[in-house]
């Protein structure tokens, strides 16, 4: 009884226990970052949902519940763009992180001559601007373009293509053009996790008979698991927000078929009538879109 | 709110019949945002340097802000009634100007009693500035419309400028087909998945795609279909080529591939350049559709205005500058067509000395004369608050015809799709 008493005292005049002050000194280290994610992102986003339940034209702005979401069920135009940037996910997503980890695994062969020139080749195009590479892209696949130029010398083909005119061949510009630019940029994620890999358990693997492509499927592919499911999160976040390419490479043309979500919420802003209501609307079902996306992704991935 | 105070007591100032004069004695600064350093930048200072000498205590700053930066400032600022830091005065895209007004009222200044006179001024022109019968306004750079030819081509074929003056499409098309015959060149270009060559046809019919209740009107628009059936044959006949950008487009004309141009008068800018082909141009009047009733030879394609803000701490004095300057001041509009080009819709400018000088590069045409006669005879139209809207359905209407489509199945489309934007 005494004695309780006395560890209560010395307890009180401690003030906090070790791990209590642990955490008070972690809370401490958390709340600046903490206070600067509130009010730099969750405040916005919260700002863009009240917005989103108004209506109107400009600054002629009154609460209008879920009009702007149901308006969204009749745009043609908001279900043309997300049904685009919905083709460049299925096609680039795949194919950009598929080269990228090819790619990654040629690099990490530590007898490869000239490594580290090829790894910053292959980086390069990602720190190159993003309207700059747009606008080189667009006079390379013009019709008298560059690339059409070295097809028909080539022989491969008798007439020049126009890659800007048609929908099919517009929206594969905007794959190529993603593509070329992202790609350098995932590998190093790759490159980065493969430097984790013990070289040991190749090695073992290699004694044990397991071919290049067992290695791949069965040793890096599993061991990198948790980088590839951050670079898919990643770039399925990206290419659903896609909006320098669309805009400056076909400018949603022709006849809507590259139109981007983010490019028409750009329009409905600043182009049209100005509706800031319902383009928070679409940008929000977009943020919902991405959410869900990236929540199936984790499920997959993660088997913990 | 200080601010707003302050504003608010001006403007009982101003109701209380207090002259500019009581406060233009402290030194003012009012800030214009514009874009482009040879032309509106430069017409800017001109005027700026002329009301210097009426006004010394105003100082006009200038701040160049690209079109498009400057539409995103205004709508953001104005949206988050933030108005701190636009400017007094802004240059404005005719083609925007109702869809603004409309958008942020109370934003603009009205300038209907600030003494301006309009009349001055291409009526066409002074309709677009219009908004409720308001002025928010001051006309500034002429776009009417004009028919730039190769006259050197022309003769290749056995025509002269005259043979495509006052002359009817079909008359074009035939003419057309036959100098492309004979010279291998086509008169036109024209960017594709873009309407404007169609929105220049558009107004010189007096029509526009809405009704007179601003509601759309582009399935049943028979203008419309006409100009889409001339666009298609112009194609066919290969008198009119695509090409996919705005560079491109300069350059078909530029490097002699093709023969002409039609677009704002603007575009003279771009063709004189070129200095192997002085002499070479020259140009006319657009040609008429002469299936629809009212068409006439004369259009528009672009142009820009002047308007004072609201927001401004002086827009009495804005209005004053603009009033004394682009509003009017002949001399000033002498001192910037010389050197800039700058086209003026101020209808007195066209009877001075420097409008009725021939132009070397035109072979001493007068084409500056030329153009304001155009402009007095563009027909008005109503470009309305949906005009963006408008141009981008057309524009996606266009090429689905293009690639195929049934005319009226993707007129119906585009309609429908107006339709929900506007709702």
């Amino acid at each position: 009884m005494f004695n309780s008493t006395i560890e209560k005292l010395k307890a009180f005049k401690r003030g906090y226990s070790v791990n209590r002050k642990h955490k008070m000194i972690g809370w401490f280290f958390v709340i600046p970052g903490a206070l600067l994610i509130f009010s730099f992102y969750f405040y916005p986003i919260i700002r863009a949902f009240l917005l989103s339940m108004q209506g109107g034209v400009g600054n002629n702005l009154r609460f209008a519940g879920a009009a702007n979401y149901q308006r969204l069920f009749a745009d043609t135009l908001f279900k043309k763009s997300l049904f685009n940037v919905f083709v460049y996910l299925i096609l680039q997503v795949p194919i950009m992180l598929t080269l990228a980890l090819i790619l990654a695994g040629i690099l990490n062969d530590k007898t490869l001559k000239f490594r580290s020139f090829f790894r910053t080749a292959i980086f390069v195009p990602c720190a190159t601007s993003l309207v700059s590479y747009a606008i080189i892209f667009r006079s390379m696949f013009a019709l008298d373009g560059f690339v059409n130029t070295v097809l028909m010398n080539l022989n491969l083909m008798a007439e020049p293509i126009n890659w800007l005119g048609g929908p099919w061949t517009a929206r594969l510009l905007i794959v190529i053009g993603l593509t070329w630019r992202w790609t350098g940029y995932n590998m190093i994620f790759y490159l980065a996790g493969l430097q984790n890999i013990d070289p040991a358990i190749y090695e073992a693997a290699k004694i044990d008979g397991a071919s290049a492509f067992d290695r791949l499927t069965k040793i890096t592919i599993p061991m990198l698991k948790p980088i590839i499911l951050l670079t898919t999160i990643m770039s399925t976040n990206g290419t659903l927000q896609i909006f320098d390419e669309t805009k400056n490479l076909t400018n949603g043309g022709p006849a809507n078929s590259t139109l981007s979500v983010s490019q028409y919420i750009y329009r409905l802003s600043f182009e049209y009538v100005p509706r800031f209501g319902y383009a928070a609307a679409v940008a929000f079902v977009v943020f919902i879109i991405v959410a869900i996306l990236s929540f199936f992704q984790m499920k997959v991935g993660d088997e913990r | 709110m200080n601010k707003k105070l302050t504003v608010l007591f001006f403007m009982v100032l101003m109701v209380a019949g207090f002259t500019t004069m009581t406060f233009a004695q402290e030194e003012t600064t009012i800030t214009v945002w514009c874009w482009d350093p040879n032309f509106n930048i430069y017409a800017m200072e001109e005027a700026a340097a002329i009301y210097g000498d009426l006004n010394p205590d105003v100082n006009i700053d200038i701040k160049e802000v690209a079109w498009e930066d400057l539409q995103t400032q205004l709508s953001t600022s104005l949206s988050a009634n933030q108005t701190d830091n636009l400017p007094d005065i802004i240059l404005m895209q005719d083609t925007a100007l109702a869809k603004n007004v409309n958008s942020f009222p109370n934003a603009f200044y009205d300038l209907s009693d600030s003494g301006i006179e309009f009349d001055n001024f291409a009526n066409f022109k002074v309709e677009l500035t219009k908004v409720d019968g308001k002025n928010y306004a001051v006309p500034f750079d002429n776009g009417a419309a004009i028919n730039a030819m190769r006259v050197d081509v022309l003769e290749e074929a056995g025509y002269t400028i005259e043979d495509f003056t006052d002359i009817s499409w079909e008359e074009f098309i035939e003419k057309g087909a036959d100098v492309k015959e004979k010279t291998g060149k086509p008169l036109l270009s024209a960017i594709a998945g873009q309407s404007d060559l169609l929105m220049i046809m558009m107004q010189s019919t007096g029509n526009w795609f809405f009704d007179q209740n601003g509601e759309p009107n582009i399935a049943d628009n028979e203008p419309l279909k006409e100009i889409i059936r001339v666009y298609q044959e112009l194609l066919e006949k290969e008198i009119l080529v695509q090409i996919n950008d705005w560079n491109q487009y300069i350059s078909t004309f530029q490097s002699g591939t093709v023969a002409g141009t039609m677009n704002g008068a603007w575009i003279i800018g771009s063709i004189v350049p070129v200095e192997e082909q002085a002499g070479d141009w020259r140009i006319t009047n657009l040609p008429r559709l002469a299936n629809i009733e009212g068409s006439s030879n004369y259009s528009n394609q672009g142009g820009s205005s002047w308007m004072v803000m609201a927001n401004s701490e002086k827009p009495e004095v804005a209005a004053d500058f603009l009033d004394k300057t682009f509003g009017g001041s002949k001399e000033l509009y002498e001192i910037i067509l010389p050197s800039s080009g700058a086209i003026a819709t101020y209808l007195p400018a066209g009877d001075s000395e420097v409008y009725n000088m021939p132009h070397p590069f035109f072979g001493d045409q007068k084409i500056y004369t030329e153009i304001i006669d155009y402009a007095a005879n563009v027909p008005e139209v109503d470009y309305g608050i949906y005009n963006y809207e408008a141009r981008d359905t057309i524009s996606t209407a266009i090429t689905q015809i293009m690639s195929g489509q049934d005319i009226q199945s993707a007129l119906d489309e585009a309609q429908s799709t107006l339709e929900f934007q506007m709702w």
